[in-house]
């Protein structure tokens, strides 16, 4: 590590940290950062009617993909929390997998 | 002050065509009766529910958007509870939402829009610039960007 940064996992997180010194475990853990998708796209809005957009953030078991693996910020975490929660009412996602 | 709301109704897939526009003529008059109108009706057409409503899998969706007050949805609300042939529907006010994205959209035009001109460009974005383009949403390819990159 002769000077060198990893640009990995900045933001959250100390993924880069705690890896020199130990020989044992080398290859330490990288990271890439995690971008929210609706910063990254400039979606404002989050739409319930939009299943394509919202698909993505609900896994085989239907329960909504939290912040820490999708990597949504929060402002658009809350927003899509809604937006799930309207389009689930329509039966357009469901509540759980059987 | 007029406000505006979203109306989604699920039809039964056994109701047909003659028995859909029939609801749509009653939220028309409905509507009219209490001085709102309808701005958009939208019909999706038939689709398989996520998950089963009763007897039901699959309906028809049909979109409303109506301008009015709160009395008026109240009442079609109440409509529609007692309606057999829908057999989900949800209000959503929308005006509030619309128009906060309708401002971060045009202050983020109006600042991309200040940046390039202090950067000496022209204001807008011309055709063939930056590194992608913005027109390929078809894959996301920003996890898989750096993969090689960093060891």
């Amino acid at each position: 590590m002769n000077g060198k940064r990893s640009f990995g996992g900045g933001g959250r997180g100390k993924a880069g940290q705690g890896q020199q010194g130990k020989d044992g475990q080398r290859r330490p853990m990288f990271r890439r950062r995690k971008v929210c998708k609706f910063c990254a796209d400039k979606i404002d809005d989050i739409n319930y009617k939009d299943v394509k957009l919202l698909m993505p953030f609900v896994p085989e078991r239907a329960k909504i993909l939290p912040r820490r693996i999708s990597g949504t910020c929060a402002m658009h975490q809350r927003k899509l929390r809604t937006a799930l929660m309207r389009a689930r009412q329509l039966a357009l996602i469901p509540y759980t997998a059987e | 002050m007029a406000r505006k709301y979203e109306l989604v109704y699920v039809v039964s897939p056994d109701a047909t065509d003659a028995q859909i526009t029939d609801l749509h003529a009653q939220v028309e008059s409905i509507a009219q009766r209490l001085n709102g109108q309808i701005e958009k009706t939208d019909n999706w057409g038939r689709r398989k529910l996520a998950y089963e409503i009763g007897p039901h899998k699959e309906g028809t969706y049909v979109l409303e958007v109506i301008n009015g007050d709160g009395e008026l949805m109240k009442e079609i609300d109440r409509r529609f509870k007692v309606t057999d042939l829908i057999i989900r529907h949800m209000i959503v006010r929308v005006d509030e939402e619309q128009s906060v994205v309708e401002r971060t959209r045009s202050k983020r035009t109006e600042n991309t829009r200040r940046r390039r001109v202090a950067r000496g460009l022209p204001p807008d974005r011309q055709p063939g610039e930056g590194q992608r383009g913005d027109v390929d949403d078809d894959r996301d390819d920003r996890f898989e960007l750096n993969e090689g990159l960093e060891r």
